[in-house]
């Protein structure tokens, strides 16, 4: 008897290990921004009448994940430069002094160890925003949160669509344009996804 | 500019300023933004008779994802297909409005071959004098959701690698010509 319970013992110890073993080896997952899949983008508001959307072609980046902790970090960067609207003159034009002025500021960063879940989901990151020079905080909203194992790589995998409302002028962006011309509040939107890449 | 009579006329849409772009969901995961550059197109609006019309005209090799070697396949046969079918087309002459407002735009969606109606829901819809032109322009936010098999764009990767539902939205800038 005294030998079965040292047995359940153990048992119940190596259990009680193995999980916290399991544990800890999930604490935290990092995540690889899969740059094919992820869509840094802006769009504003043109003239007052429509939408003009732009994309980042070029970026990298990576998110840490712990949802048992309900933690998480990000850090990305994005090369202003690889601005793409679909017209060459205002890639050009966006590159200028009169924007982003990349050949001063060639990159955008985005800094974050502030995530909020609700349950296992996802619902915003707070950090820095790196841009013209200037860091200011942003809180993105986060919406379709989702992980699953990836079906080809074979590895843990997540998504989510990201959206913030900012001031361009708070980054010193664009002064020549008053908002009639291009509004002051520049929504961006970043469609990612990522792998761990163990 | 709510003079229904300084609205009601012919429009082009402004090329430069203008996104026919989708949004697809890729394994489950993410979501899939892509966009067409090339873009043409004619819109009336009788803003006294709540009537209008459109003719979109999207050049299908114009898609573009930030990744060339994908824009090739989207181009192939598994996808667009754009050698049998340069253009996307797009026609209505059902415009439906609210106040003076366009907020639905029926018609027919030729892609792939294959022509089957849609209703775009239209938010922001806005016309006011163009800053530069000095001629009544609008503006809107065109949305619609289809199913990409009844085009025939069924492509090597069933659901729930990527969807058959497929979120097209068009930016769209026009002014009076």
């Amino acid at each position: 008897m005294k030998h079965f319970t040292g047995a359940t013992a153990a048992v119940l110890t190596a259990m009680g290990l193995t999980s916290f073993c399991l544990t800890a080896e999930a604490a935290e997952t990092t995540y690889t921004i899969d740059t094919n899949h992820s869509f840094p983008s802006f769009e504003i508001k043109h003239m007052g009448f429509s939408t003009f959307r732009g994309r980042f072609d070029k970026f990298s980046g990576s998110v840490t994940l712990d949802p048992a902790a309900k933690k998480g970090s990000a850090d990305v960067a994005i090369e202003v430069g690889s601005v793409s609207t679909g017209v060459d003159k205002l890639n050009e034009h966006l590159k200028t002094a009169d924007f982003f002025d990349s050949a001063t500021y060639p990159t955008i960063t985005f800094k974050s160890s502030s995530f909020k879940f609700k349950g296992d989901q996802l619902v915003s990151v707070a950090g820095e925003l790196t841009m013209h020079g200037v860091t200011k905080p942003v809180t993105l909203q986060v919406d379709a949160f989702a992980c699953k194992e990836h079906p080809f790589m074979k590895v843990p995998a997540c998504g989510a669509d990201a959206h913030a409302v900012i001031k361009r002028s708070e980054w010193g962006i664009g002064g020549k344009f008053p908002a009639g011309i291009l509004s002051e509040e520049v929504t961006l939107h970043i469609q990612v996804e990522a792998q761990h890449k163990g | 500019m709510a003079d229904p009579v300084a609205i009601t006329g012919t429009y082009a849409v402004d090329t430069m300023h203008t996104i026919p772009m989708f949004e697809i969901r890729h394994l489950g995961l993410s979501h899939y933004v892509a966009r067409f550059t090339k873009v043409s197109g004619t819109v009336t609006l009788d803003a006294e008779k709540k009537t209008g019309s459109a003719e979109i005209i999207i050049d299908a090799a114009s898609v573009s994802t930030a990744l060339v070697e994908f824009d090739g396949h989207l181009k192939g046969k598994d996808y667009f297909d754009v050698e049998k079918h340069p253009t996307i087309n797009f026609k209505s002459g059902k415009f439906k409005f609210e106040g003076d407002k366009v907020v639905e735009i029926a018609g027919d969606l030729t892609m792939h071959g294959v022509t089957k109606p849609v209703t775009f829901k239209v938010n922001g819809f806005v016309c006011i004098p163009h800053h530069f032109r000095k001629v009544p322009a609008c503006g809107a936010d065109a949305s619609a959701t289809i199913n990409r098999t009844d085009w025939g764009i069924v492509g090597p990767y069933p659901p729930p690698l990527v969807a058959e539902e497929v979120k097209l939205r068009i930016l769209i800038e026009g002014y009076k010509t």
